[in-house]
């Protein structure tokens, strides 16, 4: 294309600067597409959850100020009243603990179980899918299935698990009474359940690792160990943190299985004093057996703290644990 | 390959619109409004096996223009779990709700909830028709009838004759009534059959001690609705009746409807169980074929009677045809069909013609060796008094405070302190 | 490049053949796993009364096909599965699509807020649903969903765990540089997503596909709240099972062995699709 040239109409005055070309409609349409397309992509979500998670979330927070039971038609204003009551609550602080012993009891060893499976898993097998169906069933079966067969394992005196340490010379084991033994059986029940999802997930990501890495490792002269934890370790290190942080949220909000466990069938009590109960079932129990719906809503909104809280923590953890030094997070 | 995962894919996200879009096109078609023609559909929920089906059938066929829907849940506590967060949520309750009694204390007396069946039934219904105790519990304090009674659970004691024997304890029909006259009579056989067998005499403290707070005038709250499980000795002198002949082995430790409790009857780990009517197909079903003709049933109960379950219909305020409903609940609660139910599924009636029909009377449970189960229930039903005043939150304290706590007693907590869990537990509840 | 023999390339890389004793570790934990399935179809097999026996059966018996066929009797059941089938169905594809488009979003576009938005997301993890049943269910009947399935798929069109999971894994395998090549080649942002994104993702939202298929399938409290026994999935029917004061274990092992099979066959189906993913991911590097 030609331009016309021409002659500036002033000596001695500088031009001035050539703006920003004029963008055509075309470029506009692809410059509001990178600028507002972000928002698009994830305004799904935030949408499903503003309806779903947030008005939820806001009405508790709102009911948690009241003192207002399930079939009233309205509360008493008691501003904190519900938070204050709570710090001296026993039965809360009971099922605090509880729900920290039960969280250190099912997630610290399976973690530590998943990526062991999945390196094992790692290698060539026969039949590869066969035995990641077998990991992955105990996920599929359905709760109803999980809660009749532990309950029965679990029996203090007909239950296979007794039985077995019987043959061993050990004493039967009062698995709902005794509070130290059902965090146990009910940390076996998640284990049980989540181990093999976890492992998958671990698996999946050491399959991404390409091999050129491990190649190079091999060549610097470094031992299998050393491999697996210099090298495979920290590139895991986004899922691990997807599975600590998982686990710890789902951990610490375990409601089917302490429920499930109790010798009463469809209790809320979590064993005779509370032995098992969790927070969760403790704010179930509260809102829709004892019907005090505005306490309740004090005890969700003080878990979600809570999880917020060791979520944050064991995330930092993670991340320094499995960590090289610098790392291309962008 | 790519094409074609990218047809897939597309062909996929397709498909679930066009079922996201046929699903939200359906809930035109599902309101319940009349098609126009005068048209009523009401809809009952029930729980377990109230024995309706056929009853709602015959109900349609004599009136034309209702159609009814009945939602069944398996079992109570799911099934009042949904109740609870409908009323909660002021919406999704089906016409006709049924209730149980222990869940009934806590909606009697929040008139928003439920409609006044005196109000809005039918007017040839009348208090009499019930046992006196069943239309009371069924009422609220400013006499509005919130339910329509439906089933009992009359009280009596089933004992297993061979375990008796072994025992060298007499089983002939005297000397069992004369073991099960009263508490303490009922306790010193116990204490005699653990001595000779070193086996349990019932399955569980709270069994017993539901049995004996259900004897009570009052129930854990006195009529005023304050909570008498300090205030009232009776309560406590029970707790340490059943706790001490607990702690000298007459328990089984078993807690009721458990997969062991269920165990315990194969294992004859009781050799006594309070019966109410209902119980007898449990029996059957968990000590199975190998031990019928062992189990008896005897009217004898210590003090007398009592009652342990049983249900109501209620018509809640979010009814859209309300007389309708309160018409099928009538219906359904009257003599006629509550015998029929009761030839279905065995759910004991609570009307007062009911307990007189030939039906009733004649029928007989040869599990239990021929016994004629109606007839002794019926005399069991008639022998309780009063209605037992239930405040606010008395089924919850049952549940969960006094329940688990004998339960914590029986896994090794001492007496006193398990009182006092109850205790701070019932507290907890009530405030 | 020095030589590096190939045994010992296999050996490096997770190629070598398993172990004996790796056999053997898998096998211990696939007994513990697969056990208590195992039993359950064992009481579907035969009847309650084994669950009392102090030495209890170990061989099937051969009652299974009679007890499924009293499941159908008592309960919808083919009209449960239907349902649990498109809800977990819709649910899936819903939730991979906006998961993996929301991953990509925060794991490779830059926009204002986008660190803050991204752990608003993790937080709501955080939030125990059991409270919200109630809020949730007055928010459904204001919408006249109560006892229809949209109730239980929208609720679930897209989810933390989905998001969270779908950025992880974008962050780790799709490069910048291919999405500026596909920029500069003249894509739209929505091009990019499908042509470059969705692509390397495979994989992982197979992962993601079926494992909110399952929990889905699986999803008990809710359904149960909101819909009724007219129009169940199968977790609802399956507690329909449990009527009456007593409860007939093997019919409702039964149910719950069904229940299962359904499943069963998407992971073995879908199965071998992730395994081929998983392989070409690796190979990709």
């Amino acid at each position: 294309m030609t331009t016309v040239t021409r002659r500036a109409p002033h000596q001695g005055v500088a031009p001035a600067p050539p703006g920003p070309p004029k963008l055509t409609f075309r470029q506009r349409l692809s410059v509001a597409d990178v600028k507002w397309s972000p928002y698009l992509y994830i305004a799904p979500f935030f949408v499903v959850f503003g309806v779903v998670g947030l008005f939820p979330l806001l009405y508790t927070s709102y009911l948690s100020l009241f003192d207002r039971d399930l079939l009233d038609l309205e509360g008493t204003f008691i501003g904190l009243g519900n938070y204050t009551e709570l710090l001296r609550d026993s039965q809360f602080w009971t099922a605090l603990t509880n729900t920290l012993s039960i969280f250190v009891l099912s997630t610290g060893p399976q973690i530590v179980v998943a990526v062991g499976l999945a390196a094992l898993l790692n290698t060539r097998l026969r039949a590869p899918t066969g035995w990641r169906v077998g990991i992955l069933l105990p996920y599929v079966v359905s709760l109803v299935a999980v809660g009749i067969i532990f309950a029965n394992l679990f029996g203090p005196n007909y239950g296979l698990v007794n039985s077995v340490l019987e043959i061993f010379g050990i004493d039967r084991i009062d698995w709902q009474g005794n509070r130290f033994f059902s965090h146990l059986a009910i940390a076996t029940m998640v284990n049980w359940r989540w181990t093999g999802y976890n492992a998958l997930i671990v698996l999946a990501a050491m399959k991404a690792i390409p091999k050129e890495i491990h190649e190079a490792a091999l060549i610097d002269g470094a031992s299998a160990a050393r491999r697996f934890f210099s090298v495979t370790l920290p590139l895991l290190r986004p899922t691990l943190i997807f599975v600590v942080v998982t686990s710890t949220i789902g951990g610490l909000q375990i409601f089917t299985e302490p429920k499930l466990f109790d010798a009463m069938p469809g209790s809320n009590n979590g064993g005779s004093s509370n032995q098992f109960q969790t927070i969760t079932l403790y704010m179930y129990q509260t809102a829709f057996e004892t019907q005090h719906l505005g306490y309740a809503s004090a005890i969700a909104w003080v878990l979600f703290l809570v999880i917020i809280v060791i979520a944050i923590v064991n995330f930092l953890l993670t991340r320094r644990l499995a960590s090289t030094g610098a790392e291309d997070d962008r | 390959m790519r094409r074609n995962q990218r047809r897939a894919l597309a062909g996929a996200i397709a498909l679930a619109t066009a079922v996201g879009l046929t699903a939200c096109g359906d809930s035109g078609a599902s309101d319940d409004s009349g098609s126009g023609s005068g048209q009523i559909e009401l809809s009952i929920g029930t729980f377990t096996e109230f024995g309706y089906e056929d009853l709602l059938k015959e109900y349609e066929a004599t009136h034309s223009n209702i159609k009814i829907t009945h939602h069944k849940t398996g079992q109570g506590g799911p099934y009042h779990q949904q109740l609870l967060t409908k009323l909660a949520s002021n919406a999704g309750l089906e016409d006709v709700v049924a209730i149980e009694e222990g869940h009934l204390s806590d909606v009697l007396d929040k008139p928003h909830l439920f409609n006044n069946l005196t109000e809005i039934g039918p007017k040839d219904v009348k208090p009499d028709r019930w046992l006196d105790w069943k239309y009371q519990a069924g009422t609220s304090k400013d006499g509005a009838l919130v339910g329509y009674g439906t089933d009992i659970g009359p009280l009596a004691m089933c004992y297993r004759k061979d375990l008796l024997e072994a025992a060298k304890m007499p089983t002939d029909e005297a000397s069992v009534k004369a073991m099960f006259e009263s508490w303490d009579s009922y306790f010193a056989a116990g204490d005699q059959y653990v001595q000779a067998t070193g086996k349990a005499w019932f399955d569980s403290d709270s069994q017993i001690f539901n049995a004996m707070q259900n004897q009570l005038d009052e129930g854990y709250l006195t009529k005023d609705d304050k909570l008498a499980i300090e205030s009232n000795k009776d309560i406590k002198s029970n707790w340490d009746q059943v706790t001490a002949a607990g702690g000298r082995g007459q328990t089984a430790k078993l807690v009721a409807f458990s997969p062991e409790w269920n165990a315990g009857f194969k294992q004859g780990a009781f050799a006594t169980k309070t019966c109410p009517s209902w119980m007898l197909g449990v029996v059957k079903e968990q000590a199975g074929p190998e031990n019928a003709g062992k189990w008896a049933v005897t009217d004898a109960f210590p003090n007398g009677g009592g009652n342990w379950g049983g249900s109501y219909l209620a018509v809640p305020k979010q009814s859209k045809h309300p007389k309708e409903a309160a018409e099928l609940a009538a219906w359904l609660t009257a003599p006629e069909q509550q015998v029929k139910a009761f030839e279905k599924t065995g759910n004991f009636p609570s009307q007062v013609e009911a307990l007189d029909s030939p039906e009733l009377l004649a029928f007989t449970n040869d599990y239990f060796g021929d016994t004629k189960v109606g007839e002794l229930f019926a005399a069991q039903a008639r022998k309780v008094g009063k209605a037992q005043y239930k405040g606010p939150g008395d089924g919850k304290i049952q549940e969960n405070a006094t329940s688990p706590a004998l339960q914590a007693v029986e896994q090794g907590k001492s007496p006193e302190e398990g009182w006092q869990q109850a205790v701070d537990a019932a507290k907890k509840i009530v405030k | 490049m020095i030589a590096i023999p190939a045994v010992v390339r296999r050996r490096a890389t997770g190629d070598k053949r398993a172990s004996f004793w790796v056999y053997g570790l898998l096998i211990a934990f696939l007994l513990g796993s697969v056990f208590p399935f195992f039993w359950s179809f064992l009481v579907a097999s035969r009847d309650s009364s084994m669950l009392t026996e102090r030495v209890p059966p170990l061989l099937p018996g051969g009652n299974f096909l009679s007890n499924a066929v009293r499941v159908f009797d008592s309960v919808p059941f083919w009209k449960a599965l239907g349902n649990s089938i498109v809800v977990s169905g819709a649910v899936t594809l819903t939730t991979v699509l906006f998961s993996t488009l929301a991953g990509f979003a925060f794991a490779r576009l830059r926009f204002r807020g986008r660190n803050g938005l991204f752990l608003f997301v993790v937080a709501t993890l955080a939030v125990p649903t059991q409270l919200g049943i109630i809020p949730l269910y007055m928010a459904m009947s204001e919408f006249g969903w109560a006892g229809e399935l949209q109730a239980v798929i929208v609720p679930n069109l897209v989810t933390a765990i989905g998001v969270f999971w779908m950025r992880q894994y974008t962050a780790q395998v799709v490069p910048y540089e291919l999405i500026e090549a596909a920029r500069v080649d003249g894509c739209s942002m929505i091009r990019v997503y499908w042509h470059v994104c969705l692509p390397a993702v495979r994989p992982a939202a197979a992962f993601l596909g079926m494992f909110t298929f399952m929990t889905s399938w699986n999803d008990f409290l809710w359904p149960l709240v909101v819909l009724n026994a007219e129009n169940p999935t199968v977790q609802i029917a399956l507690e329909r099972l449990q009527s009456g004061y007593y409860v007939d274990y093997s019919l409702v092992l039964a149910g719950t062995t069904l229940a299962t099979i359904p499943i069963l066959i998407v992971f073995v189906v879908l199965g071998r699709q992730i395994v081929a993913g998983i392989m070409q991911g690796a190979v990709k590097g």
